[in-house]
């Protein structure tokens, strides 16, 4: 586990653990409830969503695209897996692999209008944050049930999927979350499929006069959003015990946070599932500890996370000035020289 | 007015003078005290190979770049040029050798963006003056369907509605063809006549003496030769752009083990067709280098990235020892056993913000040794390090980003790259351009070890000088077909160079 | 001629030529729709689209992207609402309306443009933070003691049917078209996005192109924010969301290259009709509002597509015509000698 932590973002991925402590520290302090285990893990329900998705959505970044649909497929998910259920009948599991299904057919989609017609990634993925909200508004009509009320009643079996404990403690929606980050982690560090996402992202020309199907793999990096946005619909889904439509609601922006926090370059070619999860879970607990313990309204969160993401990047551009990083070079100029011998 | 040359270059101090220009990058240091003088009337030449750092001073003068020592004075007074609005205050102007027009504009709105005038007078203005240079060129198209050539003269036209006083045409004529480069050639001589400074910059040294008053040779970042074009000869200038002990590099490859010319071919042409090139016939014995020669724009990388799968075919077959790999994909070349070194390292080659371990693996991500689904690090650092070492490129570690290391460094890194998956041909396209001299003998050496373990090479080079050391055959390229070929002993500067221009003989190119 | 030449190959007026095939097919399904109200309805809806799609054109122009617009549209309805409903000054409280838009031009220009953040992730993080200052102003409840007498304006009609607002947002886009395309200063904002470098190189200042960019979207956002307050008579925390969105989509729809360098806020304007004409098209074509977002997005996408796979197909062209001319210039030439 040491050697997560040495890599080229060590520097960062160790600010990160910092600022999850400081965390722990200071939301601790205002209210001991925050420390409360049993307590927060099953307020993890609440950011488990941005978690899991943006650790997908950082491959999506890595190859210099970006996706702001997913959240409207976390809708999308949802409700498939209630229609198809409710009325017409299916069986749980097999709606819930239909949802999936759809979610990937979506994903596919957009990342083949980016991959392969050439359409900025950002206005594809808003143009498909509008259509798949919008099919699922559609697939909501088709319901008995008035849409506002969402559909509930599911079998136990399927809530499960919630409230399960792993040895009586760590809520299965942790599990999934650790669980999907591993795969990731071996997926995009250690397979050469993985590398190819980097290579791509760095230089796309470049990786085609490698022999790399570039299209290819950004259309793959979508897909994978996409379900990973299926699996949080569906984690989603059982935690509240209804699936409606506009479930994702406005996760958008927590998540690409979640991504340059964790040191992903939106540019492309950098980027790792280490620090985006990290970065995911400070996010979440911030979510979880303002209001618990400032009694901040949950509406004013966007204003921390919006002030996170803007100092974030401004700080990264700033180090990157030529004239900062003149003075940061005489600065520490030893350091460099000891950190090339090794 | 119209002031003759002579008049001008007595009365006047120097229009533009630069006084110990430094610059460097980071550990590169590409400008060491460069001093220079243009004077107005003055059309001076500035030659010198890629990576001299012609470019770097001319981005200086523009104010693109800042000079880290060093003074420039315009008309006698220091001036500071912060920025390129600055630059164009004081009257100087530079056409850069890719044209930067607006795409979506059209030609009038294109050289007229940036003026304060109304637009009916510059209209005015503008008529005159393409009236006045003898240019016939329709202001209403849009420029991204002009030409090179015409999008040139579209920068020139900028320059002289500006009132330029100083005028800076760099290698204006490497897209040009024979017919433009005169026209060209009749503006520069106009422009002179009206007492504008002009800083021509060509590696050409025929041009220079058609076209140039004064002369100025840049080697490795500092002036070796300044002076009216009449005090040199041809010799001269080619003695001032070689470096002091080059002469003794050129005699030491005479040792060469003979190519079988009765073997099957490795790389065999047949009619080939694509775009920008048409009816190549092209065979590459196993173990040979074959030089291609010619300008820029003669269809030579055409033709290499078309075989490699990144354009389409139009005609013809490509044969890779005898299998067909006409139009397929750039993988299956690759693994057929074809790898392509691209000409732009920044643009098709390098990964900038990847480690070189990365870099040397890329095109052999499909090979088995690297593993099948999980990669192997241990095999990745074993191919990497053998590159590293039989390159003696300098890295740090493996670790370290490609875009830190020199650019000779990175040329071999690429070039790694593409030997890394094993292939039995290797088209190295422009593999010296813009790196320094000692990492130009790397990958010469590079280049004979190849040769060596049999491995051929397609050697595409505008450096005349390249070929004449390294290839065992040579072909021209001229306006997309194969115009000459010649044996070993045939192949000298003079041949290839006429070739390459499309003239028969030994008549060189000029007015 | 030639004037009727321009107009007809300006990529604005095929985005003219949809709107009125969707009107005429709208009226073929259901006749009733094809009457004078129904039409200026549909314009008169679109105004603060109208407002909000000319600035963003601006960022488009540009090479970048706003999508803080509609929070910030929001939170300046929240603000200027406020105002009103608590008796103030209306000018004042319009005044500090504008001036809330133009901060947040200034800093999302200072941010892209001197920062170097990429705008997307840039604009992202306003809009965030003014989302939650729009719900730290309205609180829990909403504005919606609004005077009377604010709210009548919107329903002044000038000429004809066609608002007063609307008759001010048009005049405004057509003064802003020529400007942009009759001034020196206006066309940096094009040369910007057609050729960053090649704008620098002839001395246009990129960096300062740019803020002004952002400043005019910034404004515009909030211009359309007190007429949406206006217009609406009530503010909510939710008011203005996803009219960035909105605003994108209106730009495409008009024509205006997402690469930048391309299209008119004319265009912007006629998209803007398009994307507030959808839903009320929708109800005379017997479909439920439901179908507004499914719609909007295949519309989105579908130009999109279309329009990138045209111009990678003009590209390739032109290249290849290009290369091909140069190998056939050496028979010419050959022939000469």
């Amino acid at each position: 586990m040491k050697k997560l932590f040495k890599g080229p973002n060590a520097g960062w991925n160790l600010f990160l653990v910092f600022l999850l402590v400081m965390e722990f520290v200071v939301f601790g302090s205002a209210n001991p409830k925050f420390l409360r285990i049993p307590l927060l893990m099953t307020a993890s329900n609440d950011f488990i969503s941005i978690c899991i998705i943006s650790i997908f959505v950082t491959m999506v970044m890595i190859t210099g695209g970006i996706d702001i649909q997913v959240s409207s497929i976390v809708g999308l998910t949802s409700i498939i897996i209630g229609v198809s259920w409710q009325d017409f009948g299916l069986n749980i599991w097999a709606a819930v692999a239909l949802a999936v299904f759809c979610a990937a057919l979506c994903g596919a989609l957009s990342g083949f209008f980016v991959a392969y017609c050439g359409v900025q990634a950002m206005v594809v993925t808003l143009g498909g944050s509008f259509l798949y909200s919008g099919l699922a508004l559609l697939v909501s009509t088709l319901s008995s049930t008035e849409a506002y009320k969402g559909i509930s009643g599911f079998p136990d079996a399927f809530k499960a999927i919630s409230k399960t404990k792993v040895f009586g403690v760590v809520p299965m929606q942790i599990v999934i979350f650790l669980a999907l980050a591993v795969i990731a982690y071996f997926l995009l560090h250690r397979t050469k499929y993985g590398r190819k996402i980097y290579l791509v992202g760095v230089n796309q020309t470049a990786a085609e006069y490698s022999g790399i199907n570039s299209r290819l793999i950004i259309m793959s990096t979508y897909i994978l959003a996409a379900v990973s946005a299926a699996v949080a619909g569906i984690v989603m889904t059982a935690y509240l015990g209804t699936s409606k439509s506009d479930i994702g609601g406005n996760l958008t922006m927590n998540i690409i946070t979640a991504c340059v926090l964790g040191g992903t370059l939106s540019t492309g070619g950098k980027g790792s599932i280490l620090g985006t999860a990290l970065a995911s879970i400070a996010i979440g607990l911030l979510r979880f500890g303002m209001p618990l313990c400032f009694k901040v309204n949950t509406q004013y969160l966007d204003i921390p996370i919006g002030v996170l993401l803007v100092v974030v990047v401004v700080g990264r551009a700033l180090v990157n000035l030529p004239s900062v990083q003149a003075r940061l070079g005489r600065l520490r100029p030893r350091k460099d020289k000891a950190g090339a011998g090794t | 007015m119209v002031v003759t040359n002579s008049q001008t270059r007595e009365n006047q101090t120097a229009l533009l003078s630069v006084r110990g220009i430094y610059k460097s990058f980071g550990l590169n240091q590409v400008l060491k005290g460069i001093d220079l003088d243009v004077s107005s009337g003055e059309v001076l030449a500035l030659i010198g190979g890629n990576g001299a750092g012609k470019s770097t001073l001319m981005k200086i003068i523009m104010g693109i770049y800042t000079h880290d020592r060093g003074d420039l004075l315009l008309r006698g007074e220091p001036v500071t040029v912060a920025n390129t609005a600055a630059a164009l205050a004081r009257g100087i102007y530079m056409v850069p050798q890719e044209p930067l027009l607006f795409p979506n504009m059209n030609v009038e709105e294109n050289v007229v963006i940036g003026f304060t005038q109304s637009k009916a007078e510059l209209h005015k203005e503008l008529v005159a003056v393409m009236e006045d240079v003898g240019w016939d060129l329709d202001l209403s198209r849009k420029a991204s369907g002009l030409s090179i050539a015409e999008q040139q003269m579209v920068e020139i036209l900028r320059g002289i509605l500006r009132h330029a006083d100083l005028l800076i045409l760099d290698e204006p004529t490497s897209a040009l063809t024979f017919d433009e480069v005169k026209s060209l050639f009749k503006v520069i001589r106009d422009l002179q006549q009206k007492g504008i400074g002009i800083i021509y910059i060509t590696h050409r040294l025929a041009e220079v003496f058609d076209i140039a008053t004064d002369v100025a040779i840049m080697r490795d970042g500092i002036i070796t030769i300044h002076g009216p074009v009449s005090d040199f000869t041809r010799e001269d200038l080619v003695r001032g752009l070689l470096p002091p002990d080059a002469e003794e590099a050129v005699k030491a490859t005479g040792s060469v083990s003979a190519v079988d010319y009765s073997a099957e071919p490795v790389l065999e042409l047949r009619d080939f067709s694509g775009y920008g090139f048409s009816d190549v016939d092209l065979k590459v014995w196993p173990g040979e280098v074959l030089g291609v020669a010619g300008v820029v724009g003669a269809g030579r990388t055409e033709m290499a990235t078309t075989i490699f799968g990144m354009d389409r075919v139009l005609g013809g077959k490509v044969l890779l020892s005898g299998v067909d790999i006409t139009g397929k994909k750039t993988r299956q070349v690759i693994q057929a056993g074809l790898n392509y070194v691209p000409e732009d390292r920044h643009l098709n080659g390098l990964f900038k913000i990847c480690d070189v371990a990365a870099n040397t693996t890329s095109a052999s991500l499909y090979s088995r040794a690297l593993g099948s689904v999980f990669l192997n690090r241990r095999a990745e650092r074993e191919v990497t390090d053998g590159y590293v070492k039989s390159f003696r490129t300098k890295i740090t570690g493996q670790e370290q980003l490609a875009g830190s290391l020199s650019g000779g460094n990175q040329q071999k890194v690429v070039i790694g790259r593409s030997l890394a998956s094993g292939p039995k041909i290797v088209v190295l396209d422009e593999p010296t351009r813009g790196i320094d001299a000692a990492a130009r003998g790397d990958v010469y050496s590079i280049i004979h070890q190849l040769r060596d373990k049999g491995v051929s090479v397609l050697l595409i080079s505008s450096d005349m000088e390249e070929i004449v050391e390294l290839a065992d055959r040579a072909v021209t390229m001229y306006q997309g077909r194969i115009n000459a070929e010649f044996k070993k002993e045939d192949i000298n500067q003079d041949n290839l160079m006429a070739a390459a221009f499309g003239i028969a003989g030994k008549e060189e190119i000029g007015a | 001629m030639s004037v009727i030449k321009k107009v007809l190959k300006a990529r604005e007026a095929s985005s003219f030529c949809f709107l009125v095939a969707l009107f005429l097919v709208v009226g073929v399904i259901n006749p009733s729709f094809l009457r004078a109200e129904n039409i200026t309805a549909c314009f008169n809806t679109s105004v603060v689209y109208t407002l909000i799609a000319v600035g963003m054109a601006f960022a488009i122009f540009v090479g970048e992207i706003d999508v803080s617009v509609g929070s910030n549209l929001g939170f300046v309805a929240a603000v200027v609402g406020t105002m009103i409903q608590n008796g103030q000054n209306w000018f004042l409280a319009f005044g500090v309306g504008l001036v809330i838009g133009l901060i947040v031009g200034i800093i999302n220009g200072w941010g892209v443009a001197i920062m170097k953040v990429p705008s997307l992730i840039f604009t992202l993080g306003t809009n965030g933070i003014l989302r939650g200052l729009m719900y730290l102003t309205v609180g829990v409840q909403q504005v919606n003691q609004l005077p009377k007498s604010f709210k009548d304006i919107s329903s002044m009609t000038l000429i004809g049917n066609f608002t007063i607002y609307y008759c001010c947002a048009v005049l405004l886009t057509v003064i802003i078209h020529f400007l942009l395309t009759r001034t020196r200063r206006g066309r940096y904002f094009i040369a910007v996005g057609d050729n960053a470098g090649g704008a620098e190189l002839v001395g246009i200042p990129a960096t300062a192109t740019k803020i002004w960019a952002y400043v005019i979207c910034g404004v515009m956002a909030a211009i359309g924010g007190i007429i949406f307050a206006s217009r609406i008579g009530i503010v909510t925390s939710l008011s203005g969301n996803g009219y960035e969105m909105k605003a994108v989509a209106a730009c495409v729809l008009g024509g205006i290259s997402l690469s930048g360098g391309v299209g008119s806020v004319i265009g912007a304007g006629i998209g803007a009709i398009i994307m507030a004409s959808i839903s009320y098209l929708l109800v005379f074509m017997g479909f439920s509002s439901n179908y507004d977002n499914a719609i909007t997005g295949v519309i989105l996408m579908t130009i999109v597509v279309a329009d990138s796979l045209l111009q990678k197909r003009a590209a390739v062209k032109n290249r290849h015509a290009r290369l091909a001319a140069r190998t056939e210039k050496v028979t010419k030439e050959g022939a000469v000698r």
